[in-house]
């Protein structure tokens, strides 16, 4: 697995998974995540896509789960609920910051 | 339960495919978004789409872990505790691994590279097989779903008249013109009913360019019966004034090119006959060999010639009639209840039969008009007139492809049984390891369908490549796009699928039961006696045999047909389609005026129909049906000029030729064909005047001569009898000019030059008329061929496996062969010893193959009137040769096994 910066590389996909799983706060697993970003991006968001980049930031230790939560649509099957994990937040705040220290670096500012 | 569920099996599928400590969760947000598609899209959208997300779950990342225990990564310590619960330790069998699978293919294709030969010898043996089937069953596919492109082509029927007249039962197509104004008027029931009437090619003049189009006369239902796709205009009234022309889309864009061509005029017909026309419509064409229906272009069928004379005519039958029923209504049914319109309108033909003694059928009909199913229309010689394919053989073709098929797949089998003990140690280990049977069988399935897909895919490419030649050979017109139709892709992969179960499958499962301990002990090695593999090649050489002698036997049938006496000498005879360009009269004058001096020329003459299929392809009939002193007549008339019976060399029996001295030959009078006579009735016919009783005022003909029966027209076609006529004013479309033999070599030259001189307009299109005649056969001919290529692909391929088989077994018998020239044996005594099982076996499929070819075209053969007696000399020959092809197989192989060095063979291992 690719290092930058010392911590675990991240993906745009999976920095969006991250950011979504933060602004849902509790009530957030695979399909409320996918309509999340599908309402967001505009993007098609695929349910196996969502899946496999909370596998892995789970492997990389960015957010949490917990199973719970069955309702009659899933036909009685538990939903896995994820959480952020502080190492997460820390990623996160660190990203923005490299990024808002380029966007500052930007010789003319009234280029955007 | 009323909520709507998602596919079952797509559930399934993921239950497979992902790890099963995930299911539940991704189970349940599937199906909970599942229920939130159904409440935006709908049911059907959202199963779709249900679909869709699972397929997407095929992986490799969910595949990997379905089975490997998840390794844990050396991530953070933050989050180990919650970390990963839900990836169990737990294992299954599962043989699908992506790298096992990576595992397989690599020792295949190390396998593949190991023994090159065996591997050429089948892809090579399968990518022909694969290639010749396309072509056969793409021919077949084309025959079998002829006229299927019609709606409702169930209720679409054909009529025909069956009189069961002692002599010999008849059915026929050809019907009278009133028969469907009145069929309309008794059966309103009906929703369509049309008839056809497809002529000569006629001269279409428009834009002031001339044109020699094929004018199809019909009725209104036509464009309702038939779904023809519709271009421009409207369907409904395209047809419904009498000077309006549809055209064909060729037609269209060969006359009026881009331009639109609704509402533009063009002229059909010559001189007087000429007739203007405005174009209501364009019509897609027909499928050249996909449909029964052939036109360039469409008129109501009262335009055609004689409408007026004919339309109360009952006697006259000479028109296709379809009809379509109500959906309600079957076949049966409907015609019995024509039952009392035959007895109605048809009463004189059922006094004759009555008169004949004619008993009913077992339907109890002495006369009938029946149905028969578009579907079944293009395989009835009977009633078709003999332009149809049999049935039989397009069934022999698919036959053929069968077999062609089923003999690769015996080489295939033959060769991976004898080669599984080459490999039977690797199984053992693989076994020993603690490989199951299941992984074995996939895995050794897999390299016999890799192997068959490169068969595959190389016959496919030779299929691409050989098109353009098969097509010219065969003037088959196949194109590749009739490959693309989905119901033949799937066909083409059934059949493949079948080729790896059957050719892979099996010795697949006979490795993987290998007992590992005996395996690995040595015992399995070369003690089996190979009793499948000898039948299989007995069957194999069996199959050969008999396409072998079937082939020729047919062709020798076919040859037989074709010589046989037509009744006039067709050697030495030019014949040239004058073309509607200029006045065949006119130019048979300046023709005969040119040549009168010319020693060479023996004879000339005109007439109206062809004989044999010239340059231009068009062969048409006139026929003519009255009542002669109370008897049903039917007859071809044959317009004729001067000289024609010279020209044929036909003698006459009775009576005289037409003669220039006598001036009013060219009006009312005949000459007549002995079964005419025969079916007048008269034995003394000359001097006789013939002509329909209910009409007394207009002139009889006098028959002035009576001629052997003669063939006009192919055998295939119903032979009627004749009669011929001169007139000044009726149009010659063909010229005939005897040569002397001594002159035959450069009299088409000759010809052509003086054709230049008195009809500039015209192009020269002479032919030789027995090549003519030859083209009648060219059908039987061209199924010779395709036959005669199948068989010796066959036979080629079966021969492919000989060697193989041939190859390996003498591999395997090396030591042997060594022991034996140390101990003394000759090079030819090895070479007996090695070939003569061989030999035994060939012999053995000879004693098989033949007694079934003798009885098979036995049969085939009692279906002709004239037929050949089967010579034994046939199948001595093809006994001899497949002894002798499968001994030079075997001996290149042999020779070489016996010049070894026995000390390098003994010296090996």
């Amino acid at each position: 697995m690719q290092k930058t910066m010392g911590r675990p590389y991240l993906g745009e996909f999976e920095e969006l998974v991250l950011l979504t799983v933060a602004v849902l706060d509790g009530s957030a697993y695979g399909v409320t995540i996918a309509a999340e970003l599908k309402q967001r991006t505009d993007r098609v968001i695929s349910l196996s896509g969502v899946h496999i980049a909370l596998y892995r930031l789970e492997d990389k230790g960015f957010v949490s789960s917990e199973l719970g939560g069955a309702t009659a649509a899933r036909g009685g099957r538990r939903k896995r609920l994820f959480g952020i994990t502080a190492a997460g937040k820390q990623t996160l705040s660190e990203m923005r910051q490299v990024r808002n220290e380029l966007w500052e670096s930007i010789p003319n500012p009234s280029w955007s | 339960m009323n909520t709507p569920q998602p596919p079952a099996w797509a559930d399934r599928l993921l239950k497979g495919l992902c790890p099963p400590a995930l299911q539940e969760e991704l189970l349940g947000d599937l199906h909970e978004q599942f229920a939130d598609q159904v409440a935006e899209f709908g049911v059907r959208k959202a199963r779709r789409l249900y679909t869709l997300e699972v397929i997407k779950f095929c992986r490799p990342y969910f595949l990997k872990r379905r089975t490997a225990p998840f390794i844990k990564p050396s991530a953070n310590p933050v989050s180990k505790t919650a970390h990963r619960s839900h990836f169990s330790d737990e294992r299954q069998p599962f043989f699908l691994q992506p790298d096992m699978l990576r595992n397989y293919l690599k020792i295949a294709f190390r396998n593949l590279w190991k023994s090159k030969s065996y591997a050429a010898i089948n892809v090579v043996g399968l990518s022909v097989a694969f290639c010749i089937c396309v072509f056969l069953f793409l021919t077949s596919y084309l025959q079998l779903t002829y006229d299927s492109f019609h709606q409702d082509g169930d209720r679409i029927f054909k009529t025909y008249l069956f009189s069961n007249d002692p002599e010999k039962a008849t059915r026929s197509a050809n019907m009278p013109l009133p028969f469907v104004p009145a069929l309309k008027a008794d059966y309103p029931e009906l929703e369509a009913a049309t008839r056809i009437m497809s002529g000569r090619k006629s001269l279409v003049e428009a834009k002031g360019k001339y044109f020699d189009k094929l004018l199809l006369h019909t009725d209104q239902d036509f464009l309702k019966l038939f779904s023809f796709p519709f271009l421009k205009g409207n369907r409904e009234i395209a047809l419904r004034d009498l000077s309006s022309i549809v055209l064909s889309e060729n037609m269209a864009t060969a006359i009026f090119g881009t331009e639109n061509p609704m509402g533009k005029t063009v002229l059909v017909g010559r001189d007087a006959d000429q007739k203007q026309y405005v174009v209501t419509g364009v019509i897609g064409d027909a499928p050249y060999n996909n449909s029964s229906i052939q036109y360039d272009a469409l008129v109501r069928i009262e335009n055609a010639p004689n409408y007026q004379n004919n339309k109360d005519q009952w006697n006259g039958h000479f028109y296709t009639v379809y009809l379509k029923l109500p959906p309600q209504v079957d076949q049966a049914s409907f015609e019995n209840r024509l039952k009392p319109f035959a007895q109605k309108y048809f009463s004189g033909a059922l006094k004759d039969l009555k008169e004949k003694k004619a008993q009913p059928d077992q339907r109890g009909d002495l006369f009938a008009i029946r149905l028969q199913q578009l579907s079944k229309v293009h395989f009835d010689r009977d009633i078709a007139g003999g332009k149809g394919t049999p049935i039989a053989i397009v069934y022999t073709l698919l036959g053929m492809a069968f077999f062609i098929l089923l003999i690769a797949c015996i080489n295939f089998i033959n060769l991976s049984i004898a080669r599984s003990f080459t490999r039977a140690r690797e199984v053992g280990v693989r076994k020993s390891l603690g490989a199951l049977k299941n992984q074995l069988f996939v895995q050794i399935w897999g390299e016999s369908t890799l192997l068959c897909l490169m068969g595959f895919l190389a016959g496919i490419l030779l299929t691409y490549l050989l098109m353009p030649q098969f097509n010219a050979t065969f003037d088959a017109r196949l194109k590749l796009e009739y490959m693309l139709k989905p119901d033949f892709v799937g066909l083409i992969l059934g059949v493949f699928t079948l080729v790896t179960f059957v050719a892979g499958g099996y010795p697949a499962w006979q490795m993987a039961r290998f007992n590992a301990v005996e395996v690995l002990k040595g015992k399995l090695s070369m003690k089996r006696p190979g009793i499948l593999r000898n039948s299989l090649i007995v069957t194999q050489f069996a199959m050969s045999c008999l396409l072998a002698c079937c082939t020729i036997i047919a062709a020798q049938q076919v040859d037989h047909l074709r010589t046989r006496p037509l009744g006039f000498e067709k050697e030495q005879v030019i014949s040239i389609p004058v073309g509607n360009q200029v006045d065949g009269r006119q130019v048979l004058g300046r023709l005969r005026n040119k040549l009168a001096t010319d020693p060479a020329v023996l004879a000339v003459t005109g007439t109206s129909v062809n004989i044999g299929r010239g340059r231009d392809r068009v062969s048409s009939r006139t026929s003519l049906g009255f009542k002669y002193k109370g008897k049903d007549v039917a007859t071809d008339i044959l317009l004729v000029d001067y000289d024609y019976l010279k020209t044929l060399n036909i003698k006459p029996v009775a009576g005289r030729d037409f003669n220039r001295s006598y001036s009013t030959d060219s009006v009312n009078r005949i000459i007549i064909t002995e079964s005419m006579a025969k079916m007048l009735g008269e034995p003394k016919p000359v001097g006789l005047f013939m002509g329909e009783d209910e009409d007394t005022t207009g002139t009889k003909s006098e028959i002035i001569g009576v001629i052997p029966d003669f063939h006009l027209y192919s055998l295939a076609d119903e032979n009627r009898p004749i009669t011929m006529h001169l007139s000044h004013s009726e149009t010659i479309h063909y010229i005939f000019i005897r040569v002397t033999p001594q002159s035959l070599a450069g009299s088409m030259e000759k010809l052509k030059a003086v054709w230049q001189e008195v009809a500039p307009q015209s192009e020269f299109m002479g032919t030789f008329m027995d090549a003519n005649v030859d083209a009648w056969y060219q059908n039987e001919e061209q199924m010779a061929k395709i036959c005669s290529l199948a068989s010796g692909i066959a036979i080629l391929l079966s021969c492919l496996g000989l060697f193989a088989v041939a190859m390996m077994v003498i591999e395997q018998r090396t030591k042997e062969i060594g022991i034996r020239k140390v101990m003394g044996a000759s090079i030819p005594n090895i070479i007996v010893v090695l070939s003569r099982d061989f030999v035994k076996l060939v012999l053995i499929a000879l004693l098989i193959a033949l007694p079934i070819a003798w009885f098979l075209m036995n049969t085939w053969l009692d279906n002709y009137r004239e037929r050949i007696q089967i010579s034994l000399w046939v199948f001595a020959g093809v006994s001899l040769s497949a002894l002798l092809i499968a001994l030079a197989t075997v001996s290149f192989q042999t020779i070489k096994a016996a010049l070894v060095n026995p000390v390098k063979s003994l010296r090996s291992e």
